[in-house]
């Protein structure tokens, strides 16, 4: 019994302190200052453990066709070289502040040997390290020819990688996507609520069931499924809410929203969470 | 050595003396100030009631304001932009609330002919501070 209360005691004096350091504010979140070593160990093996353990049950295709490293090079210059470099090429100057600095994959691909573990990150992302997810951007063959590119990384030299793109066009980078799985079927509320955020929804409006969603420089979307109206002008149909969510300069002229190249299915599977708002 | 005990004395009687000055009967004025601000706001909770804006809207703090015609005027105070892009300004709202339509043709917003005084009331009361 005595054990007991000393174990409480400590585990009340614990939490008091923990809250304590929080609050202080002494922790510095900087990006010049890297974590201390033991904080940094700590996440660096959670971040490794839950890559390998969301990665398990992926099933890797076949990666070696030269014509799908080709495409895979082409998408990894336009959407992953600026912060990631390339053999030879140093990343953007925004890339070099970033903490952690993003990894050198020739490094990453030697040493993950489960090429799922490299899709499994380019298509989630990893919370608060600067690595976006891809999944709303890039399709499923996109996203494997990256990897089927980044496989070749440890042998390409800076010549050969410079020699490979001298004949490519030149790289634009847009937030429209550039070939999203378009044949499925829109509607599906689930993935709409993952997509408020990938659209990044949620940094202008609060949202009522999505966790962050508190911001208020454009309406609260509660009760949105209700609403009569959107943007004050369009009668609050299924229909007029995609094309709204597609196209919000051409709908409102002069709006704050802006335009942010959501597909149809996209549009749709939004429009198909926020109905549930009633 | 001998400079410190000075210096903490002044900051004390400093101290004394701003907390002297919180708690006294001499801050006329800006509790005037304070009672015409609450004043309007009360005025602008009224004007909303009346020119029922709740019909449409939904407020919190005024009774039966729930409508679901357009959107929730919830934490207004903290928002950015009003409609079509306009800067959340109190004139802003002013203007918003007395021409909808020449900040937004075709908003289904209607022109409630509401007067100088009471679109200022009705901003007051949507910016004040919770």
């Amino acid at each position: 019994m005595r054990t007991l209360l000393i174990l409480a005691a400590l585990a009340v004096v614990a939490a008091l302190s923990g809250a304590w350091f929080v609050y202080s504010g002494l922790y510095n979140l900087s990006a010049t200052q890297q974590h201390t070593a033991p904080v940094y160990w700590l996440l660096n093996v959670a971040m490794r453990q839950a890559v390998k353990h969301h990665a398990q049950d992926i099933r890797v295709p076949p990666l070696l066709d030269p014509a799908l490293i080709d495409s895979g090079r082409r998408l990894y210059r336009a959407h992953c070289a600026a912060c990631h470099g390339a053999p030879g090429i140093a990343p953007d100057a925004f890339a070099l502040g970033l903490m952690p600095v993003p990894a050198n994959l020739a490094l990453t691909a030697r040493e993950w040997k489960n090429p799922a573990e490299l899709f499994w990150v380019a298509k989630y992302g990893i919370k608060m390290s600067g690595m976006p997810a891809w999944e709303f951007r890039l399709a499923e063959v996109e996203l494997w020819a990256v990897v089927a590119f980044v496989g070749t990384l440890p042998a390409l030299s800076p010549l050969e990688y410079r020699v490979a793109i001298a004949g490519d066009d030149d790289v634009k980078t847009s937030i429209v996507p550039v070939t999203i799985d378009a044949s499925a079927a829109g509607g599906d509320a689930v993935r709409g609520q993952v997509a408020l955020q990938q659209y990044a929804c949620v940094s202008c409006h609060v949202i009522p069931g999505v966790v962050g969603a508190a911001s208020p420089v454009g309406p609260s979307l509660a009760r949105i499924g209700s609403r009569k109206y959107l943007a004050g002008i369009l009668p609050n149909t299924r229909e007029a809410m995609v094309e709204w969510l597609r196209a919000p300069q051409r709908v409102a002229p002069g709006t704050a929203m802006p335009d942010l190249g959501v597909s149809v299915r996209d549009a749709q599977d939004i429009a198909a969470y926020l109905g549930t708002l009633r | 050595m001998t400079r410190a005990p000075a210096a903490w004395l002044q900051i004390a009687l400093l101290g004394g003396l701003v907390l002297a000055g919180c708690g006294g009967p001499a801050a006329g004025p800006t509790d005037a100030t304070a009672r015409a601000a609450r004043a309007e706001v009360q005025h602008g909770a009224l004007a909303l009631q009346r020119y029922g804006c709740g019909a449409c809207h939904r407020i919190p703090g005024i009774a039966g304001a729930d409508g679901v015609v357009g959107p929730p005027l919830v934490d207004m105070a903290r928002r950015v932009y009003i409609r079509r892009g306009l800067a959340n300004t109190p004139q802003n709202m002013v203007r918003w609330i007395r021409a909808p339509q020449a900040v937004a043709p075709l908003s289904a917003m209607p022109d409630m002919h509401v007067t100088p005084a009471d679109a200022q009331a009705m901003a007051a009361y949507l910016h004040r501070s919770e």
